[in-house]
């Protein structure tokens, strides 16, 4: 029987908190920026101009079919070098925060530009018709009137398209970011304690999500009542 | 006023207009009926530009619609339209519904936007809803808002596409109220409706369409009085001894 022993935990709490932000901030960054990017995309597919659909589907269709571990990979190797170029940064600085904030921002924005657009089409026509009628031009029907109504309606899939988001950033340990997972896997490897560092995080990670997605439930509840 | 000339419009190849002209003269109102089907609300949605069609010319206020330099949202801020399905912006208040495109549009002040929107809604009876959302509203309160809605933009004439048929005969008055007043007032105004009631009392002329075609244009009296063609007959019988 395997001696659990979790007395290397309380010690290591700062360490770890310390990745709980480094998680929370890549998960916040790229839910803003893939929510702007995600829009831009929804319009630009649903623009009805062909250069823009096009691009905007390649985007969607590129993005969704090729695995996270690998968009973030590429961006650890890519970023360093882009920024030492443009910014003129030293061979060594660190940039792998950058790096997977971008990497996350631009795959979820994938993600994100099919939930606004089932969202955006989710509004009745008619309503576009209005604003027309009354005089409105088409960046003001959107900005005003669709998607206003769009995000209402999509707020609870945006919500768990998050917390996905969140659970995903653990997969920055390919860059040995110290994220809360990487935290508490250097902690577990230093003490030789894996096993219980890994099932402390798992915990930690099931708590949050799980009452994340049962406040999302009840807001929808709230939304759709 | 507005003036429609030999309009057609197809979708793909199916025709759901076919060379209609007619013209509805500064402070008149027209009644448009027919079938369903009969492109009774296509046409009315050519003369403010939400629907495109192919060929002839629509003119309103010496603005042709289809013209390659019209300012669309321009000129659409000038035409006032009620919708079939009363379309109110469900994530704002009443009031905000009467006063967005007045600020946004017009780039009139807030309070002034404000006064204006509380007049018209203390026209259509519906002062106590102000802070309400349209889905809190009956379907003839709803309409009556829309109508409000169209007014604060001042135009200069109104389209109603109406089938006052969604709403029980009761709201169908409150609503019909406020278009007689409208009306007599000297709006100018293109109605989609099958309220022959509403034409009689107050339409100048009835225009009668079936299958993408105006198969009538009279005065009014002749129209209820003796019908030229099979199909209006056929129509009037039905729908009079409804």
């Amino acid at each position: 029987m395997y001696d659990f022993d979790w007395s290397s935990i309380p010690g290591a709490l700062p360490f770890l908190w310390e990745g709980m932000k480094i998680s929370l901030e890549i998960t916040l960054v790229a839910v803003i920026v893939g929510i702007l990017w995600g829009t831009l995309l929804a319009l630009m597919r649903l623009s009805g101009i062909s250069p823009l659909a096009y691009f905007a589907a390649g985007y969607v269709n590129l993005f969704r079919s090729i695995p996270l571990v690998m968009v973030l990979l590429w961006f650890f190797l890519i970023v360093p070098q882009f920024m030492q170029a443009v910014l003129g940064l030293a061979p060594t600085a660190d940039t792998r925060l950058v790096s997977a904030m971008m990497g996350f921002a631009l795959f979820e924005s994938a993600y994100y530009a099919e939930i606004i657009r089932a969202g955006i089409q989710s509004v009745p026509k008619g309503q576009v018709a209005a604003a027309y009628a009354l005089g409105m031009t088409y960046g003001q029907a959107m900005r005003l009137v669709v998607l206003p109504q769009a995000f209402r309606n999509m707020l609870p899939l945006l919500l768990t398209q998050a917390i996905i988001l969140f659970q995903d950033t653990s997969l920055v340990y390919v860059s040995a970011l110290a994220d809360f997972f990487g935290a508490a896997y250097k902690v577990g490897d230093r003490d030789g304690r894996l096993v219980e560092l890994l099932l402390f995080a798992g915990a930690v990670y099931f708590v949050l999500c799980y009452g994340a997605s049962y406040a999302v439930k009840r807001l929808q509840r709230r939304v759709s009542a | 006023m507005i003036s429609i000339r030999r309009v057609s419009k197809f979708y793909g190849d199916f025709q759901v207009l076919a060379d209609c002209s007619t013209e509805v003269k500064k402070g008149e109102v027209v009644v448009i009926c027919g079938p369903s089907g009969s492109g009774k609300s296509t046409l009315i949605k050519c003369v403010n530009g939400l629907e495109p069609f192919q060929s002839g010319e629509i003119v309103v206020d010496d603005v042709s619609v289809g013209g390659p330099k019209t300012d669309l949202p321009k000129l659409r801020s000038r035409v006032g339209m009620v919708f079939q399905h009363f379309e109110l912006f469900p994530h704002m208040t009443i009031a905000e519904n009467l006063i967005i495109a007045q600020t946004r549009v017009l780039g009139r002040r807030p309070n002034e936007a404000m006064d204006k929107g509380l007049k018209l809604l203390e026209r259509v009876g519906l002062t106590a809803h102000a802070e309400k959302y349209p889905g809190e509203l009956s379907g003839g309160q709803q309409q009556r808002v829309a109508i409000a809605r169209a007014l604060s933009m001042n135009p200069i004439c109104m389209l109603f596409d109406e089938r006052t048929s969604a709403l029980d005969p009761e709201m169908i008055n409150e609503v019909l109220e406020v278009m007689v007043k409208l009306a007599q007032e000297g709006m100018t105004m293109m109605v989609v409706t099958h309220e022959m009631e509403f034409a009689r009392k107050v339409a100048r002329r009835v225009v009668f369409m079936d299958e993408g075609r105006i198969v009538e244009d009279a005065r009014t009296e002749e129209f209820f009085g003796a019908p030229r063609s099979e199909r209006a007959q056929q129509f009037l019988s039905k729908i009079l001894h409804h």
